[in-house]
């Protein structure tokens, strides 16, 4: 969009372009339309991306905090059953990823992720239950925007903890392997009893997955962990010295 | 087409940039709060799941 090639900026100059010029007024007009066009273009992606690494963060930092309050106010006013998996079953915390705590819901879907917590499947595997007698909690969370729980998730080394923390009780799982790159086809890495990760008989495991590398959905990220020990939750939330 | 809507906006140039800004920011307003949402799903950079089938959450189909 040059302006002296505009033929509107010309009206406004002393004297008028002789009649000769005017095909040649009409193409510059058009492209300098299809340029701003493409300026336009350039600007809204621009806008997307700043949409997506940073504005979902912000309603998803939001709408998480708001859910993770009233399961904490749930918590704290006794209610029936000791696992209330209808706001969401408890917090995940692994230090390793700096990122605080994380709600743990129910589902995968892109309506649960995107609120900033972290799922568990219920497809195309379903995942255990933290208090379960044995079996795999197998958990989902955005790597990049909505919340970008697991964006660290690179940062978690064999031997880190991973704790979730229910109502009552602290799980507290030892990071035993890493797949740093697989199918998202690859579902058995979500199976009760994950044999990619070296695992045959059934035991209380912990699975999460995000997609990797960042800002790409092309692979996925999984760290495994095996329950080390439970402590109970005592009146003060007393947190375990693995988050200490 | 920018200068199309400049000669057609009111007032004199503060006027002028005044209503610009705010037809920006209504633009923009109305990219994040409908479109991007609308259009972010539609493209696979938000698909954290395994999950066998299509490439983004919402239609697991059976496999």
């Amino acid at each position: 969009m040059v302006a002296t090639t505009d033929p509107d900026d010309r009206t406004e100059a002393s004297s008028p372009p002789p009649p000769v010029r005017r095909p040649r007024h009409r193409i510059a007009f058009a492209v300098s339309v299809f340029g701003e066009l493409l300026i336009t273009v350039g600007l809204v992606l621009g806008l997307f991306v700043a949409y997506s690494l940073w504005w979902t963060n912000v309603t998803a930092d939001r709408e998480a905090n708001r859910q993770s309050d009233q399961v904490r106010h749930h918590w704290a006013d006794p209610g029936p059953g000791a696992l209330d998996t209808k706001d969401g079953i408890g917090f995940l915390h692994v230090p390793a990823m700096h990122n605080g705590e994380v709600l743990v819901k129910k589902g995968t879907s892109a309506a649960v992720l995107n609120d900033g917590v972290a799922g568990y499947y219920t497809h195309p595997v379903k995942s255990a239950l933290p208090g379960d007698p044995e079996g795999n909690v197998t958990l989902a969370a955005h790597r990049d925007g909505h919340g970008a729980k697991f964006h660290n998730i690179d940062r978690m080394r064999k031997g880190d903890a991973i704790v979730l923390e229910t109502k009552d009780t602290w799980y507290v799982y030892k990071v035993y392997d890493i797949l740093k790159e697989t199918s998202k086809y690859n579902v058995q890495v979500i199976d009760q009893v994950p044999k990619e990760s070296g695992k045959k008989k059934p035991g209380r495991y912990i699975t999460l997955t995000t997609c990797t590398p960042v800002y790409t959905s092309l692979y996925r990220y999984v760290v495994w962990g095996e329950l080390e020990r439970t402590q109970k939750v005592d009146s003060d939330r007393t947190p375990p010295v693995e988050l200490r | 087409m920018y200068g199309w809507i400049w000669r057609h906006l009111p007032g004199n140039t503060w006027v002028k940039a005044l209503i610009s800004f705010v037809l920006v920011l209504a633009v923009v307003y109305v990219l994040f709060q409908y479109v991007f949402p609308w259009a972010e799903p539609l493209l696979p950079f938000n698909d954290v799941t395994v999950n066998g089938s299509a490439p983004w959450p919402g239609s697991v189909a059976a496999r």
